[in-house]
């Protein structure tokens, strides 16, 4: 059965394991399917493996009648090299010029744009990567197994400064090393790349799919495509003009490998007040919002236009710094989450809009995630905890951003820590200087976007000394379990130690994680495939307006 | 003449050299550095790397040196990559190499520098901006003085009637009443599709799209039409209006109780003709001036509402740069803030001779 379904290509052992999890229900079916994918079987393999019909497979997308223009309120910064991008907005910019390897679905599958297929060894240790055959570039040249590997090292390189894939591909790059392994990255002829990895890795397929992965041509790699305006998609950029807008039109010097339907795509920036986003869409400036936020989803939904919703593993987390007195102290941490009943501040600071998450940052979609006894509130109890630590009158100093939904759920953490007992001072830092000290605020709220597995946050934010540990969290028996967890492909074996780092992470209270997001986007109802990404992705390929 | 003009043009320049040098200070702030090393490199960079940003485009050396390289009395930083032999700098990005480049590139070369945030050369993106919100100001006059003029002469003719006590009281409303508030009043009562009147009307049929007009006038930066440009070009126009309107009241009520045209009164000349014939341009002498000092709170004004309505023009612009600390775009808007305040000054002044014959320049 899965030599037909793969076109004779086996599947992964791996694959054949979770479906029966799946079937047994171990496994969610948006886990068994994002395990599956990113292991390289086809979304419609995966789905006919636990015998659903693969045409529901890649099903999110209709198609649309060609030609139109549609305009999209979402703000437009200046471009630069794509290894360095640090905003969704900017890749959705060049998304229409500068394609990926992979892309993530909104239902957690994974399917290849630039990359036909992909398979991975037993282990997790060596990755083959089958170029799609046929695509060029817009100058002419052929997109070959030459331009992914190049793509690669240029990844690698982690003395590029803001350079976010180095962190991703770190399995690839030799212990203490600046760039990729000697050979680490090989092309193995003009269709295929052969990555070996210095260690398993199960979250390099993801990475890839990541916003910062934009495919540049080999020539053009450390440069910004909004000015060279190379690459492998059907549009070309008209205009561009930071925090006003940018206009993608169809590039008719250039023969598309797959399918665009629109002619021009407006990117219109409104600024960063939903109000103005309302007026806007009030005065007919735009067809699709980049996101809706808060009270204006109502809003959006009562003027007739189409709501899309995705669930997500983003969320906000409520982190002490413990490099800073009290936190320091894990009583007086304790004692914060034992006050603080997170579906209350799901309520009110996110209007009910997500589900309840459990103070240890692994969510319910994530694949390992793992049930671990529901968290307890105790305002006496936890009054009692601070006193005891001797921080009873210690004024708790907590900072959040000016607007979003930061706010709103901060104040509402604050309101159940004054509930408690505890005197609590809020500090509102306007969005353009919060981001110069967030590591450092000894008490502060940070939004998180989602991963596709919960070892790929711990990796990134709760391992000792990375970059963005902003609890200043540093345990070496939760690194060395950690390690452990990276090297398991097996859901279920991986699920024990999860269980094991989700209860050292929750009970050393490293944070405080009140809900998951879900994300929200509207858009007029003749706008086809205008649906929610869990990345905030916008395809200019895949969009369409109805006639 | 000659020697006011080229008087108040010094006065123009030392307090433009002043202005910048206060925006210069702050805008470089070592927070605000940090702040746009990290917008420029990555927005979650560690203290290293912004360190080494700094150093690596030109933001190292010492303030005032720097501010002398902005202004072109310096020469301008070069750096030289020691691992690949690039070089980088200041002025080298305007000739092929840096034997080509000019060692001078500032104000004074006529070189207003680089914007970070729009990636973009400031001359090149002040210009459009600016004749956006000329074309804002120009709409707003054309509305707001015959209208105040009207206002303040037939309240000011007959001082303490019942036209001049409502005219009054709109005057003043209207000016105790700041373009954020009552530009967000006018978006709420017409440009809404949820409250206000449009919903109405759009019901009646009266009007065929949803909104009586546009709350945002991002479509005017194109086209301007009545539909998209009426919320704004009111909204400022209005707040000048009252004040010149009051103005010119003061000034009309005054005249019109000067013994000459007691005189015209008794000697049988219709009233209709003393207003327009006599009392008039005598009148307007004080409202000329009010109008130029207009300039500066039009540009305050404009700030708001070019933001407010998402109109991408100088206050727009100003807002930008300054929430984003773009240094250079900074600089050049405080240049041109000064440049419009003291010459709409100086014409106001040139032009007061030409009215008032009794003034002298000297």
């Amino acid at each position: 059965m899965s030599e037909q379904l793969d076109r004779g290509r086996a599947i992964h052992p791996a694959a054949t394991m979770y479906a029966e999890e799946c079937l047994a229900g171990d496994l969610s079916r948006r886990e068994f399917l994002a395990r599956t994918t990113a292991l390289g079987v086809s979304a419609a393999a995966a789905y006919s493996l636990i015998g659903l019909s693969p045409a529901e497979a890649g099903g999110h997308l209709a198609s649309a009648p060609m030609g139109g223009d549609l305009r999209i309120q979402m703000s437009v910064r200046a471009g630069k090299d794509p290894r360095t991008y640090d905003w969704n907005e900017l890749a959705n910019m060049t998304r229409g010029i500068a394609e990926y390897l992979i892309e993530l679905n909104p239902d957690g599958t994974f399917t290849g744009v630039l990359l036909e297929s992909w398979e991975a060894n037993d282990d997790a240790t060596q990755y083959t990567l089958n170029v799609r055959p046929g695509v060029t570039f817009n100058n002419g040249d052929a997109f070959t197994a030459a331009h992914v590997a190049a793509n690669f090292e240029a990844w690698c390189e982690t003395e590029v400064e803001g350079n976010s894939m180095a962190t991703r591909m770190g399995a690839l790059i030799a212990e203490g090393g600046t760039s990729a392994a000697e050979g680490a990255i090989v092309v193995v002829d003009d269709l295929t790349v052969q990555l070996n990895l210095q260690r398993p890795d199960i979250v390099i397929v993801p990475a890839m799919a990541e916003y910062p992965g934009a495919i540049q041509h080999m020539d053009y790699i450390g440069q910004d495509p909004v000015s060279h305006g190379v690459g492998t998609g059907a549009y070309r950029i008209a205009r561009h003009e930071v925090g006003v807008g940018a206009l993608l039109e169809k590039n008719p010097d250039h023969t598309y490998w797959g399918t665009a339907y629109l002619d021009t795509i407006e990117f219109i920036d409104l600024g960063t007040d939903p109000a103005a986003w309302f007026a806007g869409a009030d005065a007919g400036e735009f067809d699709m919002t980049y996101e809706t936020v808060g009270e204006f989803i109502e809003i959006f939904d009562a003027i007739g236009w189409t709501q899309y919703e995705t669930p997500t593993a983003a969320t906000i987390v409520l982190r002490p710094n413990q490099s800073s007195e009290p936190y320091n102290d894990p009583r007086v941490r304790q004692a914060i989450n034992m006050a603080v009943d997170l579906q209350e501040v799901l309520e009110l600071g996110y209007d009910n809009r997500g589900s309840v998450a459990e103070n240890h940052h692994v969510a319910p979609i994530h694949p390992e995630y793992a049930e671990i006894e529901p968290v307890a509130v105790d305002k006496e109890g936890a009054l009692a905890l601070l006193t005891e630590a001797g921080y009873a009158d210690h004024v708790f100093e907590i900072t959040s951003l000016d607007g979003g939904f930061e706010r709103p759920t901060t104040d509402a953490y604050a309101a159940q820590l004054r509930d408690a007992g505890f005197n609590v001072e809020r500090v509102i830092i306007p969005g353009s200087t919060f981001w110069n000290d967030w590591l450092n605020y000894p008490l502060s709220s940070t939004g998180w976007n989602g991963r596709v597995l919960g070892v790929e946050i711990y990796n990134l934010a709760y391992r000792s000394g990375v970059a963005w540990n902003e609890a200043g969290y540093a345990n070496p028996d939760f690194d060395a379990l950690l390690d452990q967890a990276n090297g398991i492909q097996n859901s279920e074996e991986r699920r024990a130690i999860m269980a094991q780092l989700q209860t050292i992470l929750r009970d050393d209270a490293v944070v405080c994680q009140p809900y998951w997001r879900s994300l929200y986007r509207h858009a007029q109802p003749n706008v086809v495939n205008a649906f929610m990404h869990p990345k905030f992705e916008i395809n200019p390929h895949y969009l369409g307006i109805e006639a | 003449m000659a020697l006011f003009i080229l008087k108040r043009i010094g006065v123009m320049a030392l307090t433009a050299l002043c202005l910048t040098f206060v925006v210069f200070f702050l805008t470089n702030l070592q927070p605000n550095l940090e702040k746009l090393a990290k917008t420029q490199g990555n927005a979650r960079m560690t203290d290293a790397e912004v360190a080494s940003w700094l150093d690596r485009n030109g933001y190292g050396g010492s303030m005032v040196s720097r501010y002398g390289e902005w202004l072109g009395v310096r020469p301008g930083w070069t750096l030289i990559d020691e691992e690949t032999g690039e070089v980088t700098g200041r002025c080298v990005d305007l000739g092929d190499s840096l034997e080509d480049a000019p060692r001078f590139c500032g104000v004074l070369q006529g070189d207003l520098g680089y914007s970070t945030v729009s990636d973009d050369e400031v001359s090149s993106i002040v210009g459009g901006r600016l004749a956006l919100t000329g074309k804002l100001m120009f709409w707003a006059f054309i509305i707001m003085v015959p209208a105040a003029l009207l206002v303040g002469v037939l309240a000011g003719m007959r001082e303490g009637s019942r036209l001049d006590r409502s005219l009054s009281t709109f005057a003043i409303a209207t000016t105790a009443t700041p373009e954020y508030v009552s530009g967000v009043i006018f978006i709420v009562l017409l440009a809404s599709s949820q409250t206000g009147i449009s919903p109405l009307l759009a019901e009646w049929g009266w009007i065929e799209g949803r909104t009586l007009f546009q709350g945002s006038a991002r479509q005017a930066m194109d086209g301007a039409n009545f539909w998209n440009f009426t919320l704004p070009v009111m909204t400022i126009a209005l707040y000048g209006m009252g004040y010149i309107a009051r103005m010119t009241r003061a000034s009309m009520a005054e005249v019109m109780t000067a013994q000459y045209i007691r005189t015209a009164r008794l000697k049988g000349v219709s009233f209709r003709k003393i207003v327009l014939k006599h009392a008039l341009r005598n009148a307007l002498i004080a409202p000329f001036t009010v109008i130029m000092l207009q300039f500066p709170w039009l540009l305050t004004g404009v700030v708001i509402v070019e933001t407010l309505f998402n109109y991408n023009g100088f206050g727009w612009t100003l807002v930008q740069a300054a929430s984003n600390n773009d240094i250079e775009l900074l600089l050049t808007c405080s240049i041109v803030a000064v440049l419009v305040v003291l010459i709409t000054q100086l014409i106001s002044d040139i032009g007061y001779v030409f009215l008032n014959p009794r003034i002298r320049i000297s």
